[in-house]
């Protein structure tokens, strides 16, 4: 089944996947309205992924990890850098893998 | 003492019967085990797979972030940003599921995500070569997170799953067996000492009754 | 006890991400879209380049003998990290994967040989839980 593209971001960002063909862009200006649009593409059968950038993510807070949680198996989001490349001191995966398989084999790992 | 699973009376038949859940308890712990290490395998795995995708992803991203801005100074920002408006944003993800273990995850595949610049849509007229290259890195990039979005989905699918049948295995190793193989213990305890009461019982009788004969 | 319900549950739902029936290997090359249809109705894919790999490691002659997804089979009597995989052409593949020597109908792999097998084969091999 083929899904489409939405991106949530600010101009720059919009304005590159849309030159690559993503269906629906966002430009992220009010917390509140970004929140709102986020619920609305999750709810959109049509979409298959989601994009926005690690800052607008981080600035949604709480609201956006709870809409990711409760969201249906589609569409995927995936959070992605902007152009100034900021991404958050704590990467979510990296505290995943902790909280799943534990400290001491995080350590190893990165240990070698 | 430790704290009985139930209250039984201490027969034959209860004691079957726990042995008979001691039983299938050890064997659903090694069943889920066996489950547990093979989900640590498939998460060790994708993590490994999403460090390289993550890597190549970003990279082209900084890449087309950088060519956007050159196509910003060079034709304009308006006029760049109005060229992402004309343009086909049609770009469609083909989305299926794997199934591993109790889990379903999405697959997502792009087709064909570069396009050639007549597809892009975008007046050829109006807009210089730089907007062509940054179209062309920002499609690839797109490429890529798109398979990073499927791994990083897929990661956290099995880590829950890996979550809930970890705390299945410790909660049956070290709460449910341990109190089955107690009770079964005392009731076994309890039948050989009502035995060998009644095996005593049965002597003095038969001792007073020599006695009286 | 309502571990004992849990465990019933969990236990009838270990297997419940395999298919009804498998497909041939011959079959999944000639077809558009290479996928089973899972005991709970979901779809699992194959992906074509592990159909093209599994090609190579068995002669045309067997494609329509070898199924798909190949199982790996966990069963606690063989003893944690040990598996199981059975099937004359399926062994044939999976010995080749790994590079190893395999002519019987059956091969015991065990954990670093799983890995490497559901990382060549991610779609295409699925496991087995053996109740016993």
């Amino acid at each position: 089944m083929s899904f489409k593209v939405a991106v949530i971001g600010d101009v720059d960002t919009t304005t590159g996947f849309a030159l690559a063909g993503a269906s629906y862009v966002h430009v992220h200006t009010k917390k509140e309205e970004t929140l709102a649009k986020l619920s609305e593409l999750l709810a959109t059968e049509g979409i298959g992924l989601v994009l926005i950038t690690h800052s607008i993510a981080e600035e949604l807070g709480a609201e956006f990890r709870r809409a990711i949680r409760t969201k249906k198996l589609l569409p995927v989001v995936l959070r992605i850098p902007d152009k100034t490349g900021y991404m958050p001191a704590v990467d979510e995966l990296y505290d995943l893998i902790k909280r799943t398989v534990g400290a001491e084999i995080v350590v190893r790992a990165e240990g070698g | 003492m430790a704290a009985a699973v139930a209250v039984v009376t201490p027969t034959r038949m209860e004691l079957l019967k726990l042995k008979q859940r001691v039983s299938l308890a050890q064997r659903g712990h090694d069943l889920l085990r066996e489950k547990m290490d093979a989900l640590v395998i498939e998460f060790f795995e994708i993590l490994r797979r999403i460090g390289e995708a993550r890597t190549s992803a970003l990279k082209q991203l900084s890449q087309a972030y950088r060519a956007l801005s050159i196509c910003s100074a060079i034709m304009g920002t308006i006029e760049t940003r109005q060229a992402s408006k004309e343009a086909r944003r049609e770009l469609e993800v083909e989305v299926s599921t794997h199934h591993v273990m109790g889990i379903v995850v999405p697959t997502l595949e792009v087709e064909k995500v570069e396009r050639s610049v007549l597809d892009r849509g975008y007046s050829l007229y109006t807009t210089s070569s730089v907007l062509d290259d940054a179209s062309r890195e920002f499609e690839k990039a797109l490429g890529l997170l798109v398979k990073l979005a499927e791994l990083e989905e897929s990661a956290r699918a099995i880590a829950r799953e890996l979550e809930k049948t970890k705390r299945r295995v410790n909660a049956l190793e070290y709460i449910l067996i341990p109190r089955l193989r107690a009770a079964l213990k005392f009731i076994a305890m309890r039948l050989d000492e009502m035995e060998r009461e009644n095996f005593s019982r049965l002597k003095r009788i038969k001792a007073m009754l020599e006695a009286g004969a | 006890m309502i571990i004992d319900q849990v465990l019933k549950f969990e236990l009838s739902r270990l297997n419940v991400h395999l298919p009804e029936r498998r497909i041939s290997l011959k079959e999944a090359l000639k077809s558009a879209k290479p996928q089973v249809a899972a005991r709970d109705g979901s779809i699992h894919a194959f992906k074509r380049e592990e159909l093209d790999l599994l090609a190579k490691t068995v002669p045309e002659a067997e494609w329509e003998r070898l199924y798909l997804p190949i199982l790996i089979a966990l069963d606690p009597k063989l003893g944690r990290g040990a598996a199981r995989i059975t099937g004359g052409a399926e062994v044939k593949a999976i010995s080749q994967i790994l590079e190893k020597k395999g002519a019987d109908d059956e091969l015991l792999i065990y954990r670093p040989e799983v890995a490497i097998v559901r990382r060549k084969l991610p779609t295409t091999t699925q496991y087995l839980f053996v109740p016993g």
